[in-house]
């Protein structure tokens, strides 16, 4: 294993170029602008493509255009630019064109502050676009060693499942920098638990199958029997359709091949969960690694308490929120957005902790545990009260 | 705790990013964990600057230094606003740009960094790694010698005058210093300008 010291952003780029990317189509934003230097750097070198794009909606478009002409494409962007994905992702969605999208979440609304980590799109990476009648994939790094991973297994994901794969990071993870590893041959690749799925040929001539089978080769416009991709509701052979039916049964795949195969998708790390705790406080990305660190000391210190980290946002997990437990969800937003989604899957309802541009401290989500404990909600920040 | 977090701050240019980067790599040399979280204004040059890394043989949790074991403070803005933070730490600051306030606890050390980086490594931009190799030596987890491998991967071209920089802060602590990792031993190089706790240099 080759042992680096760099940023999440890099990791995300190493991740991309074993994974087999040969394009990348971005433009730059902070947190997320060394992705596509790096890229710009490293693709010529594996005979890959770099295209900075005049916008992030061309961006996207220019990657779709590259997946079905038989590219593995990824962008790269931060929230004000992954809004502007929205028509290019819905095509990527309803066309089944594999594609990778890394958001580095920032701080918002709007531009925001650009060097400090934010949580404000979790719903958005729910519902990237318009339309409904859709499931979406999205994987949440907390450290650089996991973006790469991560990286890694979104390309995957997005060739079996024929969809694109958001990687949901925030200014922490990417910008970052940490000690990670990544694998220099086929044998350590394994040991690492990570597979590269090539990209196959669709043979045709049936390219979009009503079914929720898994593993179709996606189309690539101009070989076997050749395709047809257009952004309306498809035949089996990609023509456009007004049947009401066809519709249906293009809406079941979208949702069910996804659905079906989610255990492919669904992960999570618990930590403190076999002694059935009180208090569980639930997070993802960057702020879960100071809620292990509050969770560590709040056992140390006689507290029921433990945690779950959600690695896969999308599908969201409901199972993992069956307990008889007091949830608390620890957010970089200011409104709760992962509590809500927590409060609809849990049986007594989600607390919620969440701080504004910055990581909360261990010993704020330690009062927090406390007054759980002690069967109070947390504490509003005093700005929080004020502004109410 | 094995963990160990240093704080290093001070404006922009001043290398406190590429400081952080050369403890980090050689903490990983040293077969070990190690993060960095940098933080700045949008416009660098000027502006304020800090690293935050933290090293440790194990998983590293929360990426941020609370409590840090070693504050570098080369500007008067950062010493002013993390000096709280480092309270039970060793604070070590460049005696020509700070003005310690020595009337609450946490250890001083006064450093003449970018003097040391003029006279030793023939310029003031390597007052960066003087700074971090006096911190160091309050890191045994990270030999030196892991500290100037580092150093000489990352500055290929100027590599032994910026080895020499970091050598010269790494001998400047004197050993039986608060801050020295080894209190037992006697400093090769020359005798710090070191403050005790809460007393004045002069």
């Amino acid at each position: 294993m080759r042992k680096l010291f760099d940023t999440g952003n890099a990791a995300i780029t190493e991740g991309a170029i074993l994974a087999g990317c040969s394009l990348f189509a971005g433009y730059p934003i902070t947190p997320a602008t060394e992705i596509a230097e790096n890229m710009s750097r490293r693709l010529p070198r594996v005979g890959g493509y770099y295209i900075q794009a005049e916008d992030e909606t061309a961006a996207l478009h220019i990657c779709i255009g590259g997946s079905l002409g038989g590219l593995k494409a990824m962008t790269a962007t931060s929230g004000p630019g992954y809004v502007l994905y929205a028509d290019p992702y819905g095509w990527a969605i309803g066309s089944e064109i594999p594609v990778v999208i890394v958001n580095a979440q920032r701080v918002g609304p709007v531009s925001g502050i650009t060097g400090a980590p934010g949580q404000g799109e979790f719903y958005l990476s729910r519902y990237p676009t318009h339309g409904g009648n859709f499931e979406t994939i999205v994987l949440a790094p907390n450290c650089a060693q996991e973006a790469f991973s991560m990286t890694v297994e979104a390309f995957s994901l997005a060739e079996r499942f024929r969809t694109p794969v958001t990687l949901l990071a925030d200014q922490l993870v990417t910008d970052g920098w940490e000690s990670f590893e990544i694998p220099e041959d086929a044998e350590e690749l394994r040991a690492a638990g990570l597979r590269v799925i090539p990209r196959y040929v669709h043979p045709g001539p049936r390219f979009y199958p009503f079914e929720d089978a898994l593993d179709v080769p996606p189309v690539v416009l101009g070989c076997g029997l050749g395709g047809a991709c257009s952004d309306w509701t498809p035949t089996e052979e990609g023509y456009d359709t007004e049947e009401r039916e066809a519709q249906m049964q293009h809406a079941h795949r979208l949702i069910h091949k996804i659905r079906a195969h989610r255990h492919l998708i669904d992960r999570h790390e618990g930590y403190g969960l076999e002694d059935e705790p009180d208090i569980v406080l639930v997070s993802y990305g960057s702020p879960s690694r100071v809620v292990r660190s509050a969770v560590t000391e709040a056992r140390r210190q006689g507290y029921s308490a433990g945690c779950i980290r959600l690695q896969s946002l999308w599908p969201f997990q409901d199972h993992l929120f069956r307990r008889n437990a007091v949830y608390l969800a620890v957010e970089l937003n200011a409104e709760g957005q992962l509590v809500r989604e927590i409060e609809r899957a849990a049986r007594r309802g989600a607390h919620f902790f969440g701080t504004c541009g910055e990581l909360p401290s261990v010993a704020a989500l330690l009062e927090a545990v406390r007054r759980l404990g002690e069967g109070h909600a947390p504490e509003p920040a005093r700005w929080e009260r004020e502004a109410w | 705790m094995i963990r160990k977090e240093v704080l290093i701050s001070g404006f922009g240019g001043q290398g406190v990013v590429k400081a952080g980067r050369i403890l980090g790599y050689a903490a990983v040399l040293a077969g070990l964990r190690a993060t960095m979280l940098v933080s700045h204004g949008t416009e660098t040059r000027g502006g304020y600057v800090r690293s935050q890394v933290v090293i440790s043989p194990e998983a590293i949790d929360s990426p941020v230094a609370e409590q840090p074991d070693v504050f570098c403070a080369l500007s008067q803005a950062a010493y002013t606003r993390f000096r709280s933070l480092a309270d039970k730490g060793l604070i070590i600051y460049d005696d020509g740009l700070v003005v310690p306030d020595l009337s609450r606890g946490g250890a001083h050390l006064a450093l003449p960094a970018r003097e040391l980086a003029i006279a030793r490594a023939g310029s003031e931009l390597c007052a960066n790694l003087v700074a971090l190799g006096a911190a160091l030596r309050r890191l045994p987890l990270v030999p030196l010698e892991c500290g100037l491998q580092s150093v000489r991967e990352i500055f290929p071209r100027q590599g032994e005058a910026t080895a020499r920089a970091l050598d010269t802060g790494y001998r400047f602590i004197p050993a039986d210093h608060p801050g020295s990792a080894d209190p037992g031993q006697r400093a090769s190089g020359k005798g710090g300008r070191a403050i005790p706790p809460n007393r004045r240099s002069c």
